[in-house]
């Protein structure tokens, strides 16, 4: 037999023939590799390694030798008689090996996409299963994400429960107060209706039967007259002085009534505070529903799909971008099967039986069942996943890897899609019935059919095993005898060889008695490993028994890894086992690089959760039903500030002018209702019965019993009543919906400091509204006269639509008011009214930014001072920025519709944002609202801003008002700590009432001054805690007054308020997002957005006005786009973003999205060129005003970026510069400059 | 490095297995194509009761190409220079695949029992052993006894 076994192996691979070839010689050898290896391709000979023959080679290669049919059906004769299997690679054919090169009979590998052969594929399965392990452990490590998500998710229905049912609440509230406002005021109106009717009635009737009285005695009179006043009838003298006299009364009589007569034809009329339609309008869209989206922190990149805009993508919730993922994903099956649909079923097949042959032995039949087969049972879903082309995983995995597993960072790319093609190919094995993550579409591996058939296999086979432990000892002496000779090389060998390729056979004689979780498998297991040498080492320095059976050990504990790996949930004591020893290789290298990544990824996405648990919470209080406590406050409100406009109407109520002068600051309403009162019974008994404490008819409109809401409207619309913007009540209303409770701590709270200033500085304000809103153009300020004359006539129109019939006879007696005195009095009383509108806007703006933070933060929610800032998206944000620009445009083109609708967009848009809104939405053109309307602004302001307007007006364009540039005006300052005086003073900025706003660097402060240069105030002071600054640089205020500080050397900003309180600072030193490098110019734009120039870190990064990381663009480099060093900034409020790309020696402009729009500059002394410009500046009109650093001089440049004119030189003097660093231009025009050597500011 | 061929892991399996006597051929701890040998002095030759190491390389096309062996082990033989290459025709020209590291080894234990000074590579000893055979034996005794008999 041993012989006869020698005579069927080949004498060149020693193993059984395979398609043994038949030389001339009449010796055999298998065709490949042996024969093939020993061809002389030179010679085209093959040299007999028996006999040394020479033989040629047939044409067709050593092929065409004849088969040795003789030897191959002994080789079956021998199969038969011994029973041993037949060899699986008979009937294949050799291949080279894609990894190793080797000829063999090569299987696909699923792990390299390549054919391999069975040692390389060995190797690799050994591979997938270590990383499969440490994939596992970070899963593990990983898991608390989803768990944190899940608490979060519950907490987010919870408060989304709440929040929703506070805001119906919050609604139900509105409709009862609207509908019980509605109610009231209905039957008031028809209560009146019907009671002036019965007077009217009751004075018509009387009158008719009066005049019908008169008549018939008149007419008797006459009759009699005509009959009887003739010769006939004898009268005497004093009778017929008598009748004439009568008749001459008569006539009289006739003559005057007419007058009154006109007195009894009047109407009444509805006459509507607002155009009816439009209120059903306000009222059928009395609120809307904001749906606030979370917003994402910056840092967290790896939330973040590549390919998808930063903000946008951030915007996503872990669950949306999981849904995404998802679809993705089935996108991605749909398109692999569409596009690898014909090739499919050879490559699919293929697959499946090499994945059979891979646990077990080649199985033809499950390869129908679980290939073909499963593949038509299986249906739609099954087809699509098994059908992906091999190529796609890698690309598809890219783009979902993050999402699902964001700790796969660390392996390397191999293992990453490992991970994914693991699971796909469970999926394609059992996709039917498996339990599945509803996000992820992970299923559940313990489910799947083809698992548990494995793991149900290994457990019989272990239990097999165990039932004859005898047979262990017989076994493996078969392996294992030559090693007691040699151990260490024994153990290698098989271990590393033979061991792979043959597991699955040995796993019948393999096991031990032992149970699995004995530890000697752990030592197999690791010294399995490759990656750790050193355990190698170890374990082969063993002694000879343990390592002589360790070689059995480790089959076993192959056998039991795998066991224990596939019923994870089968076996607990297994499951508890494995992870230990398992994770072991990978922990190490898998903890270290991983941890950093997940900790991150935790941190973010936790972070993003919690702010969108937060988001949803924090819009409740504002729609809090607080509304109620505001009204009666509000309604005083008005009702102080309506008296103050009656109490100037002297001409017909003198007598209380002493009364009412007094009251210009709000007074408690009580006083004032009996005086009131009295003075409508002089008008008219119908308004006396009436308990209004309002002297005039649009008073009336403001009774408490009508919704303050209405009657806030009703102000605004009257104040606004003959100019044609319609959408100022609306404006007015959702403002008022939205910060009603805020605007009730203005009131309650704040009232000693703030109510004063607002009633000071609203005051002006309010003209500049009034007017705007009443003109549609800017020639209408030149001609006040017109507005005068458009009040009288409301005013008249107020007397009219008053029941005049009160003033009786002596209406007439009033009407010839001269236009002098009626003029003032309309003229006070409108702005009475206004500046009761515009006061509230103005508290409720402040308010909400001023207030609430510093109201809000001892609720201790940061985001709560977000509110509506955080609602917005970046998305939202460019949209607003676009949407608000082309409303500008609007304006521009002077349409008033445009206006109107482009304002109320912005408006409502702005109140989306949750940012102040302005007290004028349309100023007179784009250019001065920044400056003039948005904030409280002191008179100097408007005056200025309409000297600005006239100038424009005059035709004094800014281009020339530049190049006449170049005579200082004035300048601030000099070296010094003291007040005033400034050491390397870096950036300035204008307030918005005009004042000038200095870094003082080296002396850590901010300082203030008016806009004459007077010192004002000063805060800061060195340190890195709230409120001190270490180097501060870039200085920026936003409309609503707040400073915003680039802190330099603490690489943050901190924002203080109007006053140079610590409101808040963000950021600290670093490259991610929202982290600085020595941060330097800082501006602000109209929508409260900041710019930051991170000059280190060479970008721009921009952020919410609380601080939430909006976006950053530009980087290291001399390309469009990027940025050297950029210094200082400016936004123009066509939202140009100018930076001074400082080492580049260029400026550049951007859009807010960092798309570089122009690029002007070079270095250089020309004009036109720079050395290290710095500070920028941007003007209403969008002219660029450059601090060229290097060359000390000022460059203005046109809007385009063409040179317009340059001006100053080097040196201490007048105009001569030493280094520049910040510029500003303030709204009429003048530049301000920080002249840092000469430690100064001048002003052109 | 690429995995084993099958036929080397027969053959090592199989020399570990059934050594040949006077023979033994161990792989190295770390390259399994490199084997320790040791071949026993044949009898009746000049050789006799000296243990001589040899090293043996399989390289990479091992079978196709003869492996590669030498003695480690000083010799006085006059087809064994100083170096201990070794001139034997089927480890050059006359390999053939169907041989196999024991057969070579046999064939190394052979050429012990019969040195042929006409294909010399110690020329010395070639000249010598054809001028004068009895002191080449009598120094490869010496040899053997010196330098292959002490461990």
């Amino acid at each position: 037999m041993e012989q006869f076994e020698q005579l069927l192996t080949c004498a060149i691979c020693l193993d059984r023939y395979r398609n043994p070839k038949l030389l001339p010689c009449q010796h055999s050898f298998c065709m490949e590799p042996c024969l093939e290896g020993l061809v002389d391709y030179v010679r085209r000979q093959v040299k007999c390694p028996e006999c040394r023959a020479e033989h040629r080679i047939p044409y067709q290669g050593v092929q065409g030798f004849p088969t040795n049919v003789t030897l191959q059906r002994f080789l079956e004769l021998h199969i038969e008689i011994t029973g041993e299997l037949p060899d699986p690679t008979s009937g294949q054919i050799m291949e080279r090996c894609n990894v190793c090169s080797e000829k063999a009979y090569c299987s696909f590998c699923f792990h390299c996409d390549k054919k391999v052969c069975p040692d390389c594929k060995g190797a690799h399965m050994d591979i997938l299963r270590r990383e499969i392990c440490r994939i596992n452990n970070q899963i593990r490590r990983s898991i608390h994400r989803l768990q944190d998500s899940l608490s979060l998710v519950e907490r987010n229905t919870q408060s989304i429960q709440t929040n929703c049912s506070s805001v119906s609440e919050e609604v139900e509230e509105i409709y009862r107060r609207l509908s019980k406002a509605l109610k009231d005021r209905t039957d008031y109106l028809r209560g009146e209706v019907d009671r002036y009717l019965c007077t009217e009635l009751r004075t018509l009737t009387g009158l008719k039967e009066n005049l019908e009285q008169e008549i018939s005695n008149i007419l008797s009179n006459c009759d009699l007259a005509d009959k009887h006043i003739n010769e006939s009838v004898d009268w005497d003298d004093c009778e017929l002085m008598d009748a004439k006299e009568i008749f001459l009364k008569t006539v009289e009589f006739i003559r005057n009534f007419e007058y009154e007569n006109s007195d009894y034809g009047r109407k009444v009329r509805l006459i509507l505070a607002h155009d009816p339609n439009q209120l059903v309008l306000h009222v059928a869209g009395f609120g809307d529903l904001n749906i606030a989206h979370q917003q994402f922190g910056g840092g967290s990149a790896l939330l973040q799909p590549p390919g998808g805009g930063p903000g946008l993508m951030r915007s996503k919730s872990d669950h949306r971008l999981a849904s995404q993922f998802r679809q993705q994903e089935e996108r991605g099956y749909d398109k692999s099967y569409g596009e690898g649909g014909q090739e499919d079923l050879p490559l699919g097949g293929r697959k499946f039986g090499d994945r059979t042959t891979r646990p077990t032995t080649a199985n033809t039949d499950r390869y129908d069942r679980y290939g073909r087969g499963g593949a038509t049972d299986y249906g739609d879903e099954y087809e699509e996943t098994t059908r992906p082309a091999r190529s796609r995983y890698r690309s598809r995995f890219n783009r979902h890897a993050p999402a699902e597993n964001d700790s796969d960072t660390e392996p390397a790319t191999r293992g990453v899609r490992f991970s994914e093609q693991h699971k796909e190919k469970e999926r394609t094995l059992d996709t039917e019935e498996v339990t599945r993550g509803p996000l992820s579409g992970i299923q559940r591996l313990a489910d799947s059919p083809r698992v548990m058939k494995k793991l149900q296999e290994n457990e019989t086979n272990k239990k097999k095993e165990k039932e004859n432990p005898p047979l262990q000892p017989t076994t493996p002496p078969k392996a294992t005898q030559p090693t007691v000779k040699k151990p260490p090389l024994a153990n290698r060998q098989v271990s590393e060889d033979d061991e792979i390729s043959k597991i699955k056979k040995q796993n019948k004689g393999a096991t031990t008695s032992t149970a699995p979780p004995e530890p000697s498998p752990t030592v197999t297991v690791t010294k399995r490993s490759d990656d750790v040498e050193d355990r190698h080492a170890n374990t082969r320095r063993t002694p000879a028994p343990e390592a002589a059976s360790s070689d059995e050990d480790s089959d076993a504990s192959e056998s039991s890894v795998q066991q224990t790996q596939r019923k994870t949930t089968k076996t607990p004591v297994v499951n508890r086992r494995t992870p230990a020893p398992e994770p072991a290789p990978t922990h190490k290298k898998a903890t270290r690089s991983t941890s950093s990544d997940s900790t991150t990824s935790t941190e973010s996405s936790a972070s993003s959760a919690i702010r969108s648990g937060a988001a949803p919470e924090e819009t409740k209080p504002k729609y809090t039903p607080r509304v109620t406590d505001t009204t009666p406050e509000r309604t005083r409100a008005l009702s102080t500030s309506t008296p103050k406009g009656s109490s100037n109407q002297k001409t017909f109520q003198s007598r209380f002018l002493p009364n009412r002068t007094p009251t210009v600051v709000p007074t408690p309403p009580s006083p004032k209702e009996p005086e009131s009162s009295s003075e409508e019974e002089t008008e008219s008994e119908e308004e006396s019965d009436e308990d209004t404490p309002k002297p005039t008819g649009t008073a009336d409109m403001s009774k408490t019993d009508i919704g303050a809401l209405l009657a806030r409207s009703a102000h605004a619309r009257d104040s606004s009543d003959s100019s044609p913007k319609k959408d100022e009540p609306q404006n007015t209303r959702s403002r008022y919906e939205d910060s009603p409770t805020t605007y009730s701590r203005t009131r309650s709270n704040e009232e000693p400091t703030y109510t004063s200033r607002f009633m000071n500085k609203n005051r002006t304000p309010s003209t500049t509204t009034d007017d705007t809103k009443t003109s549609d153009d800017t020639d209408k300020y030149s001609s006040p006269k017109s507005r005068y004359s458009a009040l009288k006539d409301r005013r008249q129109r107020l007397a009219r639509s008053k029941s005049s019939h009160a003033f009786g006879d002596d209406d007439e007696t009033d009407e010839p008011i001269s236009p002098t005195t009626a003029n003032p009095t309309a003229y006070m009383q409108s702005r009475g009214y206004s500046s009761t509108t515009s006061a509230n806007d103005l508290a409720r703006s402040r308010s909400s930014h001023a207030l609430k933070s510093r109201e809000n933060s001892p609720d201790r929610t940061t985001a709560n001072e977000k509110d509506g800032a955080a609602l917005s998206s970046w998305a939202r944000y460019l949209k607003n920025k676009y949407g608000n620009r082309s409303s500008g445009k609007d304006k521009d083109s002077g349409s008033g519709t445009g206006t109107s609708s482009g304002s109320s967009a912005s408006a409502a848009r702005r109140l989306s944002l949750g940012l102040p809104l302005r007290s004028s939405d349309v100023g007179s053109s784009d250019d001065d609202q920044k400056n003039m309307s948005g904030s409280p602004t002191t008179p100097t302001a408007v005056t200025v801003a309409a000297a600005g307007i006239a100038a424009a007006a005059a035709g004094t364009s800014p281009k020339e008002q530049y190049l006449q540039k170049s005579n200082l005006l004035f300048k601030i300052g000099g070296r010094g700590s003291e007040p005033g005086l400034f050491t390397w003073p870096r950036g300035v900025a204008v307030g918005p009432d005009n004042s000038i706003v200095v870094a003082d660097s080296s002396n850590h402060r901010v300082q203030v001054f008016d806009a004459n240069g007077n010192f004002l105030k000063e805060f800061g002071q060195y340190g890195n805690g709230e409120g001190e600054f270490d180097c501060l640089a870039g200085v920026a205020i936003n409309r609503i007054g707040q400073f915003i500080i680039a802190d330099r050397y603490n690489h943050r900003i901190q924002v203080f308020d109007p006053s140079g309180r610590f409101l808040r600072s963000f950021g600290s030193q670093g490259a991610a997002d929202g982290r600085f490098n020595y941060p330097w110019g800082i501006t602000t734009d109209a929508l409260g957005f900041i710019y930051v120039c991170d000059k280190e870190n060479h970008r721009v990064q921009v952020f919410q006005s609380d601080g939430t990381f909006v976006g950053k663009f530009g980087s290291m480099g001399n390309k469009p786009g990027h940025l050297e060093h950029p210094h200082y900034i400016a936004v123009s409020n066509t939202n140009r973003v100018i930076v001074s790309d400082s080492n580049n020696h260029r400026i550049q402009i951007f859009d807010v999205n960092g798309k570089v729009l122009s690029t002007f500059g070079s270095e250089g002394s020309n004009e036109g060129q720079f050395k290290f410009p710095r500070g920028v500046a941007v003007d209403d009109q969008g002219f660029i005003c450059v601090a060229d650093s290097g060359n000390n001089r000022i460059q203005i440049f046109h809007p385009d970026g063409t040179f317009l004119k340059a001006f100053g030189s080097w040196g201490s003097g007048d105009g001569e510069f030493k280094g520049l660093e910040g510029i500003a231009v303030t709204p009429n025009g003048n530049i301000l400059l920080c002249d840092r050597e000469n430690h100064r500011i001048q002003v052109f | 490095m690429a995995a084993l061929p099958r036929r080397i892991i027969k053959e090592t399996q199989r020399l570990l297995q059934e050594p040949v006597p006077g023979i033994s051929a161990v792989p190295d701890d770390s390259n399994a194509r490199y084997f320790h040998v040791i071949v026993t002095g044949p009898e009746d030759s000049p050789f006799e009761g000296g243990l001589f190491k040899l090293e043996l390389f399989l390289p990479e096309d091992y079978p196709m190409s003869a492996p590669k062996v030498r003695f480690i082990t000083q010799i006085y033989h006059p087809n064994i220079d100083r170096l201990g290459r070794i001139c034997l025709d089927i480890l050059k020209d006359k390999w053939s695949p169907a041989l196999q590291i024991r057969t070579v080894l046999l064939s190394i234990q052979a050429l012990l029992s019969a040195p042929n000074p006409d294909d010399p590579l110690a020329n010395d000893v070639a000249e010598l052993w054809k001028v004068n055979e009895a002191e080449a034996i009598r120094n490869a005794k010496e040899w053997t006894r010196k330098y292959a008999m002490d461990n």
